[in-house]
């Protein structure tokens, strides 16, 4: 196990290098220079000499290498520069923002187990009644409407029927708990709903696949209850594929909910990747999106480890 | 000679426009039928964050509404009388007999917001760095102020401009609420320091701002105009989502958009929340077109860009696309309806301004056939990945030219791409192209159809526009310049160089709680916020 644990660990660096160089490559080919957009800005006008100052002053007429080499010296110091647009540290703008996406994805995820688990099972147990075609339906819906449609319908709702509206401003829960919950509740809902959509579908399919196992049917043999059969013998087994799609998906929510964080003004980690990319801010996007994939490495590492506990058959060697 | 400039017929006008535009609720505060309530912070959404904090160096609204209550101007458009210029900083100017020397009196007792006074010298390094900016600072507007030869600052209350040959514009463009003034230390230390910091000398000082997300200002209580402004603070929230913003109006959570909302989210605002909103709706010193290409096939022929022209039916255009994006009046290269637009009797008489679309559309056909496209042709427009109004008039505008046999491919990009691999590079055959100003200033429209200017991205050249502009630039006599600019703006519709679309109209919503706010003609002004008030919290 800890020979596992340990190789896995140092499999994290070359993910993380390829990671790296991949964005920083894709950052330099896409169309768009931030010194051009720097000194263009709406206006359009632009000055050759001005460009060539502008250019050097962000290290941007150094070779490529040079470049790569500087910012993964910076990140082996934990330094991810400074924002090219705000002058502020990466780091600080992410500490800005990181909280209010970490609350979104913790809560949505806790949101969709909550659902999906009970909901998948159910509609496994009671195949093909009416219950399941209800959780079905439900399943289908998020995931066939789309999470900012869901969003607006969601604010607009609330303000012409109650003439309410959510927060425009994210309040930390440890400096108003209401306020945020007030703000929160919403995107959890609607992020949580379209994530329980996935989950409920592959909870019940892999409960389905278990139930028809022979040691279910020993179980039932054994004059089990069925409360004993679905949740200790089927749901445990069945639990692993939910598991890494858990995993993937809350990795996935801490930067890829650009929509909803538009949505619902939330100043998040997705909003200021897309913001950044607009701007063609190197050292933002290539912080975020190496951060992004240490979370998801990090994720996946974990699941990987919960497997053991799950399934007791599954030893690491 | 000293005087505060004033234009009468452009005041009556504008006046009037407002007026039969609805405008009723704010003048009444203005001629202070109610008592000013002081405290409050007003509470606005915004459509964008801005680029960088320097409005030398940005042109978008989002930049200037957040940070134009932290600054003073030299001059500045009367709030209440557009277009009419007022002191700011200035109490007073004069300008010598020849137009060659502008003299400027600066208020005393004006303090920066560090508690240093503000005075010519600060006046002066400000237009030093728009004038003529230092190596790896833009000042995307440095060209309107080609006259100025050189600004001197006397003694520390007056400051003089020196020009090089007279120009007509100058004062109007003193009151650009761009050019706010920045303390020297601060220059000198870093001219690019304004960019990411704040430090004016307006009726608000900076309290936070969170990239994204929220702007605020609060109080300067050593601010030089007595007893300004009445708000406790202001606080802007940013929201890219159109929808979003109309909802936070609705539900009270914001009290005004200060640019644009859609007819569709106006009505329902005004349906839900009655006599508590009100909608102040003017013209909007701006126009939506599209730039041709004039340097590649097929649009160095001039019958091709006249048939693309014909081929877009305005007036109906302006029917349907004010429901949807506030593009609704038909002009020329100057806003109608204003002194310097070309009268409607002659506009329609250019092709592509006749009143008979039928005709326009078989006289575009009949070009391009001339031409050596009897069947039409293909081609491919670049715009801007923003739905209002980049998307909406492009779909529009290419449904049109299928009418006439153009196929014309819209090619949504991401805003840094569309600068950089179209309008900066040239690197496009049509491109829709924005074009946005502070106030009606020949100048300001009309340079970018001279040679070699910056902003002319059609790269067209012609000896005759670059003479005309030359000259009305530089004329004083009020008739002569007007009718030097109706020249140049039917010349360019005549040669086709540049295809205008529709000209913008602005509704500004606000709760009416929000006082003595008096939406003008663009975006960019009247956004000190020092009048407004708050009838309740």
């Amino acid at each position: 196990m800890r020979t596992y644990v340990l190789k896995r660990v140092l499999l994290i660096v070359p993910t993380l290098l390829g990671a790296a160089a991949l964005v920083f490559v894709i950052m330099r080919v896409i169309p768009g220079d931030v010194a051009l957009l720097i000194l263009g800005g709406d206006s359009g006008q632009i000055d050759q000499r001005q460009l060539t100052a502008m250019r050097h002053n962000l290290g941007l007429d150094q070779s490529l290498l040079v470049q790569f080499g500087t910012w993964l010296w910076g990140i082996v110091r934990l330094d991810f520069g400074n924002s090219l647009w705000t002058g502020q540290p990466v780091i600080q703008e992410l500490l800005i923002r990181l909280p209010l996406s970490l609350q979104l994805a913790l809560f949505a995820t806790i949101v969709s187990v909550i659902i999906a688990i009970p909901l998948g099972m159910l509609a496994a147990v009671r195949q093909d009644t009416w219950v399941d075609y209800a959780v079905r339906v439900f399943s289908i819906g998020g995931l066939a409407m789309p999470g900012f449609w869901v969003g607006i319908l969601c604010i607009l709702g609330l303000v012409i029927f109650f003439g309410w509206g959510p927060p425009l401003e994210f309040t930390p829960p440890w400096v108003d708990p209401w306020a945020n919950f007030q703000m929160m509740v919403w995107p959890v809902v609607t992020v949580g709903y379209r994530f329980s959509a996935v989950t409920t579908r592959m909870t019940r399919s892999t409960v389905l696949e278990v139930l028809r196992e022979d040691y279910i049917r020993t179980a039932w043999a054994k004059g089990l209850r069925e409360r004993a059969v679905v949740i200790r013998h089927a749901l445990k087994n069945a639990m692993l594929p939910v598991i890494t799609l858990i995993g993937t998906e809350f990795a996935f929510l801490i930067g890829g909910l650009v929509v909803t964080e538009t949505v619902f003004t939330l100043n998040g980690i997705g909003r200021f990747v897309v913001d950044a990319v607009a701007h063609r801010d190197y050292p933002v996007v290539q912080a975020l999106v190496f951060l992004i994939a240490f979370g998801f490495v990090v994720v996946n590492l974990l699941v990987d480890l919960t497997y053991a506990w799950f399934d007791p058959r599954i030893r690491y060697r | 000679m000293t005087r505060s400039r004033s234009r009468p017929i452009r005041s009556v006008l504008v006046l009037l426009t407002l007026l039969a535009a609805g405008v009723v609720a704010a003048p009444m505060d203005v001629l202070g039928q109610e008592t000013p309530r002081r405290g409050g912070v007003l509470l606005a959404v915004i459509g964008s964050d801005a680029p960088s904090l320097d409005p030398h160096q940005e042109s978008t609204f989002a930049n200037l509404q957040m940070v134009a209550p932290l600054y003073s101007t030299l001059l500045q458009l009367d709030p209440y009388s557009y277009p009419k210029v007022i002191g700011d900083v200035a109490s007073e100017w004069k300008v010598s007999g020849d137009g060659l020397t502008y003299t400027f009196k600066i208020r005393p007792g004006i303090k920066f917001h560090d508690g240093s006074p503000l005075t010519a010298v600060d006046v002066k390094a400000t237009y030093d760095k728009i004038v003529a900016p230092p190596e790896g600072v833009r000042s995307v507007r440095k060209i309107h102020y080609a006259a100025i030869e050189r600004v001197d600052a006397p003694d520390a209350g007056t400051v003089v401009f020196k020009l090089k040959h007279p120009s007509a514009s100058l004062l109007d463009n003193l009151a650009s609420p761009w050019n706010v003034i920045y303390p020297k230390k601060y220059l000198e230390k870093d001219p690019n320091y304004f960019t990411k910091n704040v430090m004016g000398s307006g009726p608000f000082k900076l309290k936070n701002y969170t990239r994204g997300s929220t702007f605020e200002g609060v109080r300067n209580p050593d601010y030089f105009v007595k007893d300004r402004p009445y708000l406790d603070g202001y606080k802007f929230f940013i929201s890219t989502e159109t929808s979003v913003r109309a909802a936070a109006i609705r539900s009270g959570r914001a009290y005004i958009e200060f640019r644009d909302l859609p007819l569709s989210e106006v009505e329902a605002i005004k349906k839900q929340l009655g006599d508590k909103v009100v909608v102040q709706e003017t013209p909007m010193i701006g126009q939506f077109g599209i730039a041709m290409q004039n340097t590649v096939k097929p649009f160095t022929d001039i019958r091709v860009r006249k048939a693309l022209t014909l081929g877009f039916d305005r007036y109906t255009a302006g029917k349907v696309l004010y429901q949807l994006t506030g593009l609704r009046d038909v002009g020329g290269l100057m806003r109608p309806g204003t002194e310097w637009a070309i009268p409607p009797a002659e506009l329609e008489k250019i092709p592509g301004f006749w009143r008979d679309a039928d005709k326009s559309r078989a006289e575009a056909k009949r070009l391009l056939a001339e031409a050596g496209y009897p069947n039409g042709f293909k081609t491919v427009m670049k715009n801007r990945n923003v739905k209002l109004p980049y998307q909406d008039l492009a779909v529009y505008v290419i449904q049109e030219w299928r009418k006439i046999g153009v196929e014309v491919e819209n090619r949504p990009l991401e805003t840094a791409t569309w600068f950089a691999d179209g309008r900066d590079t040239g690197n496009f055959e049509l491109y829709l192209q924005p074009t946005v100003e502070f106030m009606d200033e020949p100048d300001q429209f009309l340079n970018r159809y001279t040679t070699g200017a910056s902003a002319n991205y059609g790269r067209f050249s012609d000896p005759v526009l670059d003479d005309l502009f030359s000259r009305q630039t530089r004329t004083l006599d009020p008739a002569e310049r007007k009718k030097l600019v109706i020249e140049l703006q039917k010349r360019v519709l005549e040669q086709a160089y540049y295809m205008p679309g529709l000209w913008w109209t602005r509704r500004v919503v606000h709760l009416s709680k929000v006082k003595n706010y008096v939406a003008p003609p663009s975006h960019y002004t009247n956004q000190k916020l020092q009048d407004v008030w708050l009838s309740e919290d």
